[in-house]
């Protein structure tokens, strides 16, 4: 028989035999464990990240309560209601805001669309109209109540 | 640019980069028997190709940046890191067989060939196991690119890179390789056994 026919039949036995032949079975575990650790063991720690945000928060509540705060460009008249506004609309619970301590009273105009925003009805012909209201806010700057003035 | 179809290995080798388990078990089934088998071939012991197929996935885990998509697929760089493993597990037995120290039809000499190694049977079939003993006997670097070249079924381009040689020099060796390998198996052919495909 030729030799390289020969060679050519022997590599072809000796590639089917190998195909029945695999990396031993226990070998992925262990390399799988070994990799996990290993990148474990790189990734940086984080412990430091938790105080951080507990400082990062503490400096912006502080900032938030004693630093300076502009004002809204309103202009506050709490000594002299309007004569002829009509009652107020609560905006928050009744209880609740009887037991707010130091609000005001606000006069401010705005656009009439603003007014769905509390829910009150707006007629779409007049969204656009400016409209004069005096809004009862409390100390934190929330509004409670509200009422139109004509 | 590596070729089309390399890109969703180069996809998994990127996830595994990244710390991806999944990513490296991936790359891992499709190689392991791959370079067990090589490194099999190449120590004539499970055990040793058992331990040369771990070694070689270690490395790759840790130096995953090593590999080089302009000079081949993975499993060709995997082969070369498990070349380099045997080698050096088996330095003892080649040191004496530096191609550059040997003449072109040099045989390796038999107190060489898997003489320090739990040599069982390797192969269930008793033809293949004589080829694949046949194989083990040739000269290392005959062997290596027979081994790479038809069993392991990387390019001529690949296996150079793995032996550090050029081309020309590769086909030069399958040829002599193969032709030893013919005297080989024609002596066990007419003897109709193993132990003169290994005398």
């Amino acid at each position: 028989m030729n030799p390289d026919r020969i060679v050519d039949l022997a590599l072809s036995d000796l590639r089917g035999a190998l195909l029945e032949v695999n990396a031993p079975a226990a070998l992925e575990g262990a390399l799988a464990a070994r990799f996990r650790r290993q990148h474990r063991a790189a990734r940086p720690s984080l412990w430091w990240m938790p105080p951080l945000a507990l400082l990062a928060t503490a400096a912006v509540v502080s900032w938030m309560i004693r630093g300076p705060h502009t004002s809204p460009n309103v202009q506050a008249v709490p000594a002299t209601l309007e004569a002829d506004a009509g009652p107020f609309l609560a905006l928050k619970p009744l209880d609740r805001i009887a037991l707010e301590p130091g609000t005001t009273v606000v006069t401010s105009e705005f656009p009439r669309a603003l007014l769905a925003d509390w829910g009150l009805p707006v007629a779409p012909d007049r969204a656009g109209e400016p409209v004069r209201a005096e809004t009862l806010y409390s100390a934190e700057g929330e509004a409670l109540a509200i009422r139109l003035v004509n | 640019m590596p070729p089309a179809n390399l890109e969703p290995e180069l996809a998994l080798l990127a996830r595994m980069k990244r710390g991806d388990e999944a990513a490296f078990v991936a790359l891992y089934r499709r190689h392991k028997d791959a370079v067990y088998r090589f490194a099999l071939l190449y120590s004539g012991s499970p055990a040793v190709a058992a331990d040369v197929t771990q070694d070689t996935f270690v490395h790759f885990m840790g130096h995953p940046n090593g590999y080089d998509p302009t000079r081949g697929a993975i499993g060709a760089w995997l082969c070369g890191i498990a070349r380099n493993l045997a080698r050096k597990h088996f330095q003892h037995r080649e040191d004496a067989t530096d191609p550059a120290q040997l003449h072109d039809d040099a045989l390796l000499d038999e107190s060489q060939v898997e003489a320090h190694t739990p040599l069982d049977r390797v192969l269930r079939d008793e033809a293949a196991e004589a080829v694949r003993a046949a194989v083990a006997a040739l000269a290392p670097h005959y062997r290596d690119v027979l081994v790479l070249c038809e069993l392991s079924e990387l390019s001529y381009a690949e296996a150079a890179q793995v032996c550090g040689i050029d081309i020309g020099t590769v086909r030069s060796r399958l040829h002599r390789a193969r032709a030893q390998l013919a005297t080989r198996l024609a002596g066990y052919h007419a003897a109709g056994g193993k132990e003169a495909a290994l005398s």
